[in-house]
């Protein structure tokens, strides 16, 4: 049965967003706060960057603020001002992929001013922003997140997020469905899937993790993937995808959210995060690691695998 | 010509004509999603929701061959595609945003070079529009000076009529033909209303002082505000009617393989990164400012029209909520 998520914390969250915004521009804490703001459709946000007090009360905290922020931090964006102290909404999710980045150095913690959301829930789709949030909008890593209240923040809202009700474990129950597949049914399953894909590589540039300044599969001097959507270069693109992001993938689901033809990518993060989480009990988290489970190297490492 | 058909009679037409070995494509469920895509039965189409990719596909595929090429010793074999191949297509149920592309896609695959792959599956190719009834709030035609029950594009429009069935109304040649080949699907029409066109939010905007503003603001603040959010995917661009940029490859190895055109974006980083390595478009909202002047100002200048017809699919898509009609009220009101 369909049921309502609490979320009346968010207009506090909001409130106190925009205040804590407001102290550290006018205080020069940080140069910038790269945040959300409401989009021109009802319900719709989009991320924005403000750099002055003043549009500190541009900013909320809705239901309909999916991004991972994390991204702009990246040096794939460098259209984002990186100098001096940022300031940055991050939700459980996105947090756990800036500690990601941060083991990576590819961020300095005393760059950064962290503004952690307690959170309940988001949707999982953008195609309709103003719909109610309940146990059928919310987005399937909400469902099995255990993150609402990120650690380790400068500032975080003083609300105790809303236990959430049951929820289905969606990409568990999917996950345990297609291991249940002989390898040829779930090489079909995926064949189809990536049929769909056009190349338009907006799982990519959502990443926060896909900060290669030059994409193995935008080469053409030598061609290392092929470029075209067609089934042999779109397999090809996702597993590269896939493999480059084990073992580092957060959970944010960026990839999957942002797909337009609807490939449940995060499907293939989630099957690498529980091999990583058996084969070596490393998982993403809000403590920063120096190496990640398979960049480094210990005579105990489980080589069971290797046959 | 005006004519009416029933409901169950426009689903016997398609039988019909696939029955005939006639290939139709029009909106249906595929996967989670709505496409246009081959019918195999008059079941499939699908008439209440706008498919997630527009119709340009039907003459301009995400990836297509152009020809074959074979290497043995010092022979080389080309083989090129014989557009003859392409097959005649009825698309059916396509919406004024998408049949609306049409048109301004021809002028520009038609313009200094003649694309054979755009134009001869153009020419094999009857366009059935369908009127919309509905709009939702990325919905924008009426705001680029069309409107839900659009004709431009199509070869007939139908219009849902109250209580069921449709008007169908001639707007080529084309369109008298068919109505003429299947003329015992079709009767005469007998005064029954129309249903209610649907109303996007949007007011028209003044496109001519969009353009005005984008003339002479290449340089201008507002493109860093506007796009600094861009991650620079290529979904708008895929998604769009209009979009028409592409890009060739050779693919395969040194001794066969084919050339092959893909669908290009303007978001991507690389999209005008010269071989010196230079890049005149190094930051996205360089690239974000191209997409606006080349839809309202650089299609304009060439052509006399605007390269959006409001299908709102960018706005749908956009990873990072931007919004072009959003993005077009703020540069009005400069």
């Amino acid at each position: 049965m369909t049921q309502t998520i609490d979320i009346s914390s968010y207009s506090t969250i909001t409130d106190a967003i925009r205040s804590e915004a407001r102290r550290i521009l006018s205080d020069s804490t940080v140069s910038a706060v790269i945040g959300y703001t409401a989009g021109r459709r009802k319900g719709s946000t989009q991320p924005i960057v403000i750099t002055t007090a003043d549009d500190a009360d541009q900013l909320i905290f809705t239901a309909a603020c999916l991004n991972d922020l994390v991204v702009y931090l990246t040096k794939a964006k460098k259209d984002v001002p990186k100098s001096g102290r940022i300031g940055i909404v991050v939700k459980g999710c996105d947090l756990k992929a800036l500690v990601g980045l941060l083991g990576e150095s590819q961020l300095k913690r005393e760059n950064l001013y962290l503004i952690g959301i307690p959170c309940s829930g988001v949707l999982g789709s953008l195609l309709k922003p103003s719909a109610e949030l309940t146990t059928e909008t919310i987005a399937s890593k909400c469902c099995e997140c255990s993150d609402q209240l990120p650690v380790g923040c400068d500032f975080v809202p003083t609300v105790t997020p809303a236990p959430l009700p049951d929820l289905e474990k969606r990409y568990a129950n999917e996950i345990a469905r297609l291991e249940a597949m002989t390898p040829s049914e779930r090489w079909e399953f995926w064949k189809e899937q990536f049929s769909k894909c056009i190349k338009c590589y907006a799982c990519r540039q959502v990443c926060p993790f896909c900060f290669c300044e030059q994409c193995l599969c935008d080469r053409n001097r030598p061609q290392m993937v092929e470029q075209t959507p067609r089934p042999s270069g779109n397999t090809a693109w996702h597993l590269v995808r896939a493999m480059h992001l084990a073992g580092r993938c957060a959970g944010c689901a960026e990839c999957e959210r942002v797909c337009p033809m609807d490939i449940p990518l995060n499907l293939l993060n989630r099957k690498m995060a529980k091999e990583l989480k058996e084969l070596f009990n490393s998982e993403a988290g809000f403590e920063v690691r120096d190496t990640g489970p398979l960049t480094s190297y210990r005579e105990d490492d489980d080589q069971s695998f290797i046959r | 010509m005006q004519k009416q058909i029933t409901e169950a009679n426009l689903r016997l037409l398609i039988d019909s004509l696939l029955l005939k070995g006639q290939r139709v494509v029009g909106p249906r469920q595929s996967g989670s999603m709505v496409l246009y895509e081959p019918l195999a039965s008059a079941s499939d189409l699908v008439t209440d929701e706008l498919p997630r990719r527009s119709i340009k596909e039907a003459f301009f595929p995400v990836c297509e061959d152009l020809l074959e090429y074979r290497k043995e010793g010092q022979q080389i074999e080309l083989k090129d595609i014989d557009p003859a191949r392409f097959p005649e297509t009825v698309l059916i149920g396509v919406r004024p945003c998408d049949a609306a592309a049409v048109p301004v896609l021809d002028a520009v695959f038609s313009w200094d070079y003649k694309d054979q792959f755009f134009l001869a599956r153009r020419a094999k190719t009857t366009i059935i529009g369908l009127v919309c009834t509905t709009a939702d709030d990325a919905c924008f035609c009426t705001a680029v000076g069309l409107s839900p029950n659009d004709p431009k594009g199509s070869d007939l429009l139908l219009t849902p009529l109250v209580g069921g069935g449709f008007l169908v109304e001639s707007q080529s040649e084309k369109g008298e033909a068919f109505l003429a080949t299947w003329q015992d699907r079709f009767s005469e029409p007998d005064g029954t209303q129309t249903q209610a066109l649907a109303t996007p939010a949007l007011q028209p905007f003044d496109l001519k002082k969009i353009k005005a503003w984008l003339d002479d603001h290449f340089e201008d603040p507002a493109w860093d505000s506007i796009a600094v959010r861009c991650v620079g995917c290529g979904a708008c661009a895929f998604v769009c009617p209009a979009c028409h940029c592409f890009d060739i490859v050779d693919e395969g190895s040194e001794k066969a393989g084919k050339r092959r055109k893909f669908w290009d974006a303007c978001g991507f980083s690389k999209f005008t990164n010269h071989a010196s390595g230079h890049n005149p478009r190094d930051l996205q909202p360089k690239r974000y400012r191209n997409r606006i002047m080349h839809k309202f100002k650089y299609y304009d200048d060439k052509f006399g029209q605007t390269l959006c017809t409001g299908c709102g699919r960018c706005i749908r898509v956009c990873p990072v909520g931007i919004d072009i009609a959003g993005v077009l009220e703020e540069i009005q009101e400069k």
